[in-house]
């Protein structure tokens, strides 16, 4: 019996839409990068093969953020040069975040200051539960490089979160000074 | 105490943490551990870092964005549609997709009750519209979907005599039903 395209988008938008709002950390852009993740899955049904689903959706999942990243990075670098501001410039309230997310504001935030490159490696680890390997073949970039970005991600994530929240128990009491 | 000779590479503590160091190289980097204050407090400091991301529990979908993922197959255009392997079909309350690989079916029943009339609506142009690639892409379409207000309802006859109804999903084999059935509600009148 063919799965039916609603139980498709039951069983695996929580998880999609979820990762595409760690990455992109708002709810708008993470709405877009679900929509566009689902349309490529469905126009791509002919080149699925059986067993490889939810990495499929990773990968797709994570391209798609990559890809809009660089290109805002390029809008911004052609049309705003001495624009220093974000783009989106549509920041949700810390209430608005953790209702829609789930995690801590600040962690979001924490994230969020993350080169889009360590974020993704670091979520697509700690998030998701990827193994190195699939990190690798999701990306596709080696091993090293999967370990070094999960490390400078890790470092940048910690020295976010002293940053953003010096009052923090669990971070600032063991980041000594 | 001997001072170690050399710390722990970063993508070994890194490794560590996730478990991803085989038996030999995790045994060696235990027992530097023991003896180097250095190497720990970074693999705490990894540790922190994924600890703080593990918490993070499920995202509920919103609604409106459930709904359009749903309508996808309404909306986007098919591969294969047009000139490869695959093909697609309605049936009465589903819409299938046979590719190379397998077939998935689209389940027309238990729609959204406000946006019912819609979703017979995009079948049409499913079915119609996106074999032939609607020039427009998906993109343009999928800002139609969501949240727009009442539209005008599809004309059909059995509109005018049963207004209550008009809302109700329409798969092919239903609606025939439908109009055939129009005629008897006012009394006496002619098949």
């Amino acid at each position: 019996m063919a799965p039916s395209w609603e139980q498709v988008v039951r069983d695996h938008s929580a998880r999609v839409y979820r990762l595409a709002y760690r990455l992109s950390g708002n709810a708008q852009d993470a709405e877009d990068l679900t929509q566009e993740t689902f349309v490529r899955v469905f126009r791509s049904l002919a080149s699925y093969s059986p067993g490889t689903f939810e990495g499929w959706l990773h990968r797709i999942t994570t391209n798609l953020f990559l890809d809009m990243v660089r290109r805002r990075q390029r809008i911004r670098f052609d049309a705003l040069p001495e624009d220093t501001e974000r783009l989106p410039g549509r920041a949700p309230s810390p209430e608005q975040v953790y209702a829609d997310t789930h995690l801590d504001p600040q962690v979001q935030a924490a994230l969020d200051a993350l080169a889009p490159e360590f974020r993704v490696a670091v979520v697509l680890c700690d998030i998701e539960g990827l193994t190195y390997e699939e990190i690798a073949a999701t990306l596709g970039i080696k091993l090293g490089t999967v370990r070094s970005r999960i490390h400078r991600g890790r470092v940048q994530l910690r020295q976010a979160l002293a940053h953003l929240a010096p009052r923090r128990p669990a971070v600032a009491g063991e980041v000594g000074a | 105490m001997n001072i170690p000779e050399s710390h722990l590479a970063q993508e070994a503590i890194t490794a560590l943490v996730d478990g991803e160091l085989t038996a030999g190289p995790a045994g060696r980097a235990a027992r530097h551990l023991a003896g180097c204050l250095q190497c720990r407090m970074a693999v705490e400091a990894q540790r922190e870092a994924k600890e703080a991301l593990h918490g993070s529990a499920d995202v509920a979908v919103p609604g409106d964005l459930m709904s359009r993922l749903c309508a996808i197959p309404f909306t986007a255009d098919v591969p294969g549609a047009g000139s490869g392997p695959g093909a697609m079909s309605a049936g009465p309350g589903e819409l299938t997709l046979t590719s190379s690989t397998g077939s998935w079916s689209v389940d027309l029943g238990e729609p959204a009750p406000r946006r019912g009339h819609l979703r017979a609506r995009w079948l049409r142009r499913g079915v119609a519209g996106t074999m032939v690639g609607l020039g427009a892409g998906v993109t343009a379409l999928v800002l139609n979907l969501p949240g727009d207000g009442p539209r005008e309802p599809i004309g059909r006859a059995a509109d005018s005599v049963r207004p209550v109804q008009h809302s109700e999903v329409a798969p092919p084999a239903l609606r025939t039903v439908t109009v055939g059935t129009a005629p008897t509600a006012p009394q006496g009148g002619t098949p």
